[in-house]
């Protein structure tokens, strides 16, 4: 296990709070109505992925879900790209086209959401053994979410993973809900990572709320993988703020513990000031400045244009040749 | 050049581009040692090895899947589904995935992926090895059909669909897997997208592919005892299909059947009606004709299955009543 220094922890706590700004700040103008689509926010899971981000070189790949903007925005996007994509702009890093769910960026490695969740088990298992069989020693993780591992691209995926060995990265964000289905009523365990054993993957299990931790444990991960002994399985224990739908019931002394007590920024900005890594006056000025960026950020995205109608058909087909002989040409009708 | 069977032509293709392209590799079950379910893998397995040439288990959604997420890192995989029917356990990384991902992503990631299948019927197959699965795939924006009907036209689409860049479902008709043609040797490509006139004719337009380009064929030379000329087209791809032969053939014949293999309804039968109607609706002087497989899964014994599947007396049939028009 690596020891991460007092500079990583202060480095991982700021990252922890653009994502909560990046997040929080979305929440609000997708209630004013400036996301034209749907929007789930990671909100209570930053340690999961400034740790996941962290652990990833930008040569390495992943595999983002609906839910996690936040590898995508600390993996190195610029955070006004992401936004203006997620308003639905023209100079979004996917032109508009994607959404807050298919955020896709090859500079930094971010392979693009596809949310048919749990699908990109499949997907991720393709740049894995590319990579394998060109001797290449990069890392390819997929981000799903407790409710994924009900689909059979689990399984398939597993399987090839493991009877292939393949530099496969599971990281798994068990934030107990899918939608409004409680783990214990969906799966045999809790404690998703039993159901990996039978495919002789590695697995972990780590407090996905603990900075500190949830980064020790991707390192390893990414280290053991890295060192060619096949896949490694982790499973992310966290708890999600937001719902999918207005309609999800929860305990509210569920909410409140996992809002105050189990906080990852809370705890990381206790264990910081405690081990006096850093001054309050100091933390608080790191606050302040991840605001006014996230702030900036959010204003490029809506003073962004919108994209232009006449692109709509652009990038259908990659090879554009074979549509020579349609007469019938698409029309724009408006 | 030599006189060779479809399946020997398809494995020269993949020979020949395998040895050409080292980002080229096969994927499917039982491809390897055993050189596929119809042998069109065969012998690459002890040319290229285990790495290039991999067997899979049952995992089908893990197939595509894994093709496509190594065609975004440069590789150009061709992914074999041993039966087409089977291609509904990768329905979803096929049409949300691999055909989504080019426009999904504006234009930052390509899947250049070929899927081989098995299609059809007339075999005793019976409900799950016989469909044609071509209705399935029509409506599905970013998707390539590749659909050959003879040797010839099989390796060089074969080949152009594995240079090509987007994501292509390659239909391989079991019934004309033996047929034998005249196959050159050496590495050529015929064009995706385009259609062949395999037989000129004045009085009806026939649009077909695959299979039933040999049943509208054969249509044809009974037709010819008779005086009508039937000019037969071969699609070779669905989609997107070549419009412009066929319009051109229908503004000078007037009249057009369509022959498709695949369920009337929703078919590319359907499709490629719709069209000629729409754009020729004044030229023509009698209703498009759509001849299909009847709405129903095939069966297996054969006095059923021929009932379930179209053929060429179903061809002259529709055409002697397209000529009572005037
Ligand atoms: C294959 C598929 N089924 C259903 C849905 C609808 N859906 C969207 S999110 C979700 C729940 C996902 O839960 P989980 O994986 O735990 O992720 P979380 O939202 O908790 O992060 C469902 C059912 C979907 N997008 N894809
Ligand atoms: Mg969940």
């Amino acid at each position: 296990m690596r020891t991460l220094s007092k500079e990583t922890i202060l480095k991982l706590y700021k990252d922890m709070l653009l994502v909560r700004d990046f997040e929080q700040q979305l929440e609000q103008v997708h209630k004013r109505g400036l996301i034209p689509g749907l929007l789930h926010t990671g909100v209570g899971q930053e340690a999961t992925f400034a740790a996941l981000a962290y652990a990833l070189e930008k040569t390495d790949c992943f595999f983002p879900d609906h839910r996690s903007h936040g590898i995508c925005l600390l993996a190195g996007s610029p955070g006004e790209k992401l936004m203006a994509e997620i308003l639905g702009k023209a100079n979004g890093v996917c032109g508009g086209r994607g959404g807050s769910m298919h955020l896709a960026d090859p500079s930094v490695g971010n392979f693009g959401g596809n949310v048919v969740e749990g699908s990109m088990m499949a997907t991720v298992l393709g740049p894995a053994l590319a990579w394998k069989m060109r001797g290449e020693k990069r890392v390819a993780a997929v981000i799903i979410g407790d409710g994924t591992v009900g689909r059979g691209e689990f399984n398939e995926s597993l399987h090839l993973a493991s009877i292939w060995k393949l530099p496969v990265f599971y990281c798994l964000v068990n934030n107990q809900y899918a939608i409004s289905t409680h783990v214990t009523e969906a799966h045999p365990t809790a404690n998703l990572s039993e159901l990996v054993t039978g495919y002789r993957i590695a697995t972990g299990q780590v407090d996905g709320n603990d900075i500190v931790a949830a980064t020790q444990a991707a390192l390893d991960a990414v280290d053991y993988i890295r060192s060619g002994k096949g896949a490694f399985f982790l499973e992310f224990h966290t708890y999600r703020w937001a719902g999918i739908f207005s309609g999800e019931i929860r305990d509210p002394e569920e909410v409140r513990m996992w809002k105050e007590d189990k906080d990852p920024i809370r705890r990381a900005r206790t264990l910081i000031l405690t081990e006096g890594m850093a001054q309050e006056s100091e933390l608080v000025e790191t606050e302040t400045s991840v605001k006014k960026q996230v702030s900036q950020w959010l204003e490029y995205a809506i003073q962004s244009p919108a994209p232009d109608a006449a692109t709509a058909l652009d990038y259908v087909y990659a090879n554009m040749e074979v549509l020579g002989r349609w007469e019938e040409k698409q029309q724009f009708n408006r | 050049m030599g006189r060779k069977t479809t399946v020997q032509s398809l494995n020269e293709a993949l020979h020949l581009v395998m040895e050409a392209h080292p980002e080229v590799y096969c994927l499917g079950e039982d491809i390897g040692k055993m050189g596929g379910d119809f042998s069109v893998t065969r012998g690459l397995y002890a040319k290229f090895g285990a790495e290039r040439v991999r067997d899979t288990p049952l995992s089908e959604s893990a197939i595509i899947g894994a093709a496509v997420g190594s065609a975004m890192v440069g590789m150009r995989p061709v992914a074999e589904i041993m039966i087409a029917d089977f291609t509904s356990t990768c329905y979803d990384q096929i049409v949300n995935n691999a055909a989504k991902m080019y426009y999904m992503f504006n234009g930052q990631f390509k899947a250049p992926i070929v899927i081989r299948t098995a299609t059809g019927g007339g075999f005793g197959g019976g409900p799950h090895h016989s469909q044609s699965v071509e209705g399935w795939f029509m409506n599905v924006p970013g998707l390539v059909i590749v659909a050959p009907s003879n040797p010839y036209d099989a390796k060089g689409l074969l080949i152009s669909s594995i240079l090509d860049d987007n994501p292509i479902l390659f239909l391989e008709h079991k019934g004309l897997y033996a047929l034998k043609g005249e196959v050159p040797d050496e590495f050529y490509t015929v064009p995706i997208g385009q259609a062949a006139v395999t037989r000129p004719g004045k009085d009806i337009t026939v649009v077909t592919s695959m299979k039933m380009v040999h049943e509208a064929l054969a249509a044809a030379e009974t037709l010819a005892g008779e005086g009508i000329e039937l000019e037969v087209i071969d699609l070779r791809t669905l989609r997107p299909w070549d419009q412009k032969t066929v319009l051109d053939s229908v503004r000078k014949t007037k009249r057009a059947i369509v022959a498709m293999e695949a369920p009337r309804t929703g078919g590319p039968a359907s499709e490629v009606s719709a069209v000629i109607s729409e754009m020729l609706f004044s030229t023509l002087v009698a209703p498009v004709q759509r001849i299909g497989a009847l709405d129903a899964p095939i069966p297996m014994a054969p006095v059923l299955e021929n009932a379930i599947l179209p053929e060429r007396r179903d061809i002259i049939k529709a055409a002697q009543e397209l000529m009572a028009y005037r």
